[in-house]
C-alpha cells in the first residue's frame, strides 16, 4: 500500500512538472503559470500530513530545478517547496482531524504561492542572480496566487479523493 | 528555530488510542522536525553545489537524466497544445478571420524581413564596398519550442526538441523567422534550453542599421522582452524607429552577424553620464515563439571573396 502511494504521489509530480512546463505556459497570464507542482505538493500535503509535504516539496521542486527550462541554480525550487509543502501539512494538522474546508485549501494555495515565491526569490537575490526582480515580485505574486487558486479548484479535489483511495481502511478518516 | 514549527496537533491516527497519545505525539512531532530539517540541509547542500558552477557542477548529470527524461514527455505534450492554442484563438478571434488573418501575417513577416535586412544590407555593401558578395547563408536545423519557463522563475529560458544528435552545440545562434530569439546554453542529447534575449543575463552586440554604430543590448527581464540599448560611442544617438542587428561574435559564436534583434521606442540620455539608452521593442514576441532555427552550419566565416581589379 505504501508502495503504491509514493508511486501515484511520484507519478503525479512528474505529470505535474511536464504539463506545468510545455502546457500551462501556453495560457500563461501576464507571463505567470499555474504552479501545478506546488498544487500537487499541497494537495498531498494535504491528504497525507507535513512530512509527506516536505519531502513531495523537495522531489517536485528538484524536477522544476533541472528539467529543461530551467537555468538556475538547483536546489531552489526545491527548498521552497518543500517548506510550502511542509507548512500546508502542518495546518492540515492543527485546523482539525476532519478534512479541511474548500476556503481552508484556497488560502493555503495562497500561503503556500507566497511562501514558495518569496524562498525562490530571496535565495535568487543571496545568490546575486541578476534575473531576480522585485519590482515585478508583487505583481507576478498576485497573479500567480489567484491563478493557482483556479488550478487548485480542478487538482486539489482529484489529487486528494485518489490518495483517499489507497488510504488503508484503518486511517481513513470518519468525516465529523 | 524550529520550536514553533511543529505545534502539538492531533492526528487522527494517534487519538484513536488514549495510551497511544501520550507517548506518540512528541515521537512523531521529533520525526516530523527531521524530516524537515533533512530535507533542507539537502537543500542547502544542492544550492552550494550547484552554485560554483566554474568548476563544473555535480548537478550536471541530474539534469542530463532529467531532459532525457522529460524532453520527450514535454514534447508530447506540446502535441496536445494544439486544442489550447485554438481553444485561445476562439476566444480572441473568430473562424472566418483566422485564414486570412494568417495569411496577412505571412505576409507581413516575409515584407518585414525584407524590409530589417535590406537597409542593413545596402549599409553593409556599400561600407564594405561590396566585398560582402551576398548576405551570408546560414545552415539552419529547425527546432519546436516544447518548454517555456514561467515568469515565476525570472529567467527568460525556453526547451527546443534538437539537441547535439542533430548538431545543436552551446553557443549558438537561435532565430526565427521575424528576429534573433536568443542563444543555446546548454544543450543535452534530445534537448537544449536556449537563453532568451530578453533575460537579465543576455547581453548581444548590436549595430544601428542607419548609421553602422555600434551598441550593446541586454535584456530587461520583463514578460514583454523588452530590451536596454547602449552605445559604444558616447555621442552617437539612436533615433526612435531606428533597427538593430547582431553585428556578431568572433567564430560566429555566441551570435552570427545580420540578424535583426527590434526596433528603438524611446530614448533616454544617461544620467550623469555620457551618451543615451534606448528602449527596444524585439521583433519576436517571447511569449508567442514556436518554430526556431539554430545556426548550426558553415559560413564559419562571411564569405570574402576577392575583387576583380581592373588598375592592378
Amino acid at each position: 500500500m505504501i508502495a503504491l502511494r509514493i508511486g501515484l504521489a511520484a507519478l503525479f509530480l512528474m505529470v505535474a512538472v511536464t504539463v506545468q512546463t510545455s502546457v500551462l505556459t501556453n495560457i500563461a497570464v501576464a507571463g505567470v503559470t499555474c504552479d501545478l507542482t506546488l498544487i500537487v505538493v499541497i494537495a498531498l500535503a494535504l491528504s497525507r500530513g507535513p512530512e509527506w509535504g516536505a519531502i513531495a516539496g523537495f522531489v517536485g521542486g528538484l524536477l522544476l530545478d533541472v528539467v529543461p527550462p530551467a537555468d538556475h541554480t538547483a536546489g531552489r525550487w526545491a527548498l521552497a517547496l518543500a517548506i510550502a509543502g511542509y507548512v500546508a501539512g502542518l495546518i492540515r494538522r492543527e485546523t482539525s482531524s476532519g478534512p479541511v474546508g474548500p476556503l481552508g485549501v484556497a488560502l493555503t494555495v495562497v500561503l503556500g504561492t507566497a511562501v514558495s515565491f518569496f524562498i525562490y526569490s530571496a535565495t535568487g537575490s543571496l545568490l546575486h542572480d541578476p534575473s531576480v526582480d522585485w519590482g515585478e515580485f508583487g505583481v507576478r505574486l498576485g497573479i500567480a496566487a489567484g491563478y493557482d487558486v483556479v488550478g487548485a479548484i480542478v487538482v486539489i479535489p482529484l489529487v486528494m479523493w485518489i490518495m483517499g483511495r489507497v488510504q488503508p481502511a484503518r486511517e481513513r478518516r470518519v468525516a465529523p | 528555530m524550529l520550536k514553533d514549527l511543529g505545534t502539538p496537533a492531533r492526528s487522527a491516527i494517534r487519538s484513536a488510542g488514549a495510551p497511544l497519545r501520550a507517548t506518540g505525539m512528541p515521537r512523531q512531532i521529533r520525526r516530523r522536525r527531521t524530516v524537515l530539517v533533512l530535507v533542507i540541509l539537502a537543500c542547502f547542500t544542492l544550492i552550494v553545489l550547484d552554485a560554483r558552477r566554474s568548476a563544473g557542477s555535480p548537478v550536471e548529470p541530474l539534469r542530463e537524466a532529467a531532459a532525457g527524461v522529460f524532453g520527450p514527455l514535454e514534447s508530447t505534450a506540446s502535441s496536445a497544445r494544439q486544442p489550447v492554442d485554438n481553444l485561445r484563438d476562439r476566444f480572441a478571434e473568430m473562424d472566418r478571420l483566422k485564414a486570412e488573418n494568417e495569411k496577412l501575417k505571412q505576409d507581413n513577416e516575409n515584407l518585414t524581413q525584407e524590409l530589417n535586412t535590406s537597409d542593413y544590407a545596402r549599409n553593409r555593401a556599400q561600407e564594405l564596398d561590396k566585398l560582402l558578395k551576398v548576405a551570408p547563408a546560414y545552415t539552419m536545423t529547425p527546432a519546436r519550442v516544447i518548454g517555456i519557463g514561467g515568469a515565476q522563475t525570472f529567467s527568460h529560458t525556453v526547451t527546443i526538441d534538437a539537441g547535439t544528435a542533430d548538431g545543436v552545440h552551446t553557443d549558438m545562434t537561435v532565430m526565427n523567422g521575424t528576429g534573433l530569439v536568443g542563444r543555446v546554453v546548454r544543450t543535452t542529447a534530445g534537448t537544449a534550453t536556449v537563453l532568451l534575449i530578453g533575460d537579465r543575463n543576455s547581453t548581444v552586440g548590436g549595430r544601428l542599421n542607419s548609421s553602422m554604430a555600434l551598441g550593446f543590448v541586454s535584456g530587461r527581464g520583463d514578460v514583454a522582452g523588452t530590451l536596454d540599448y547602449k552605445l559604444v560611442d558616447p555621442k552617437a544617438r539612436p533615433k526612435v524607429g531606428d533597427r538593430i542587428v547582431t553585428w556578431g561574435s568572433s567564430g560566429n559564436a555566441p551570435y552570427v552577424p545580420g540578424v535583426p534583434i527590434g526596433v528603438v521606442t524611446s530614448v533616454t540620455p544617461n544620467e550623469g553620464s555620457l551618451g543615451s539608452t534606448a528602449t527596444i521593442k524585439p521583433y519576436v514576441d517571447p511569449t508567442r515563439i514556436d518554430t526556431v532555427g539554430v545556426v548550426t552550419g558553415p559560413p564559419a566565416r562571411p564569405p570574402r571573396a576577392p575583387l576583380p581589379g581592373k588598375g592592378n
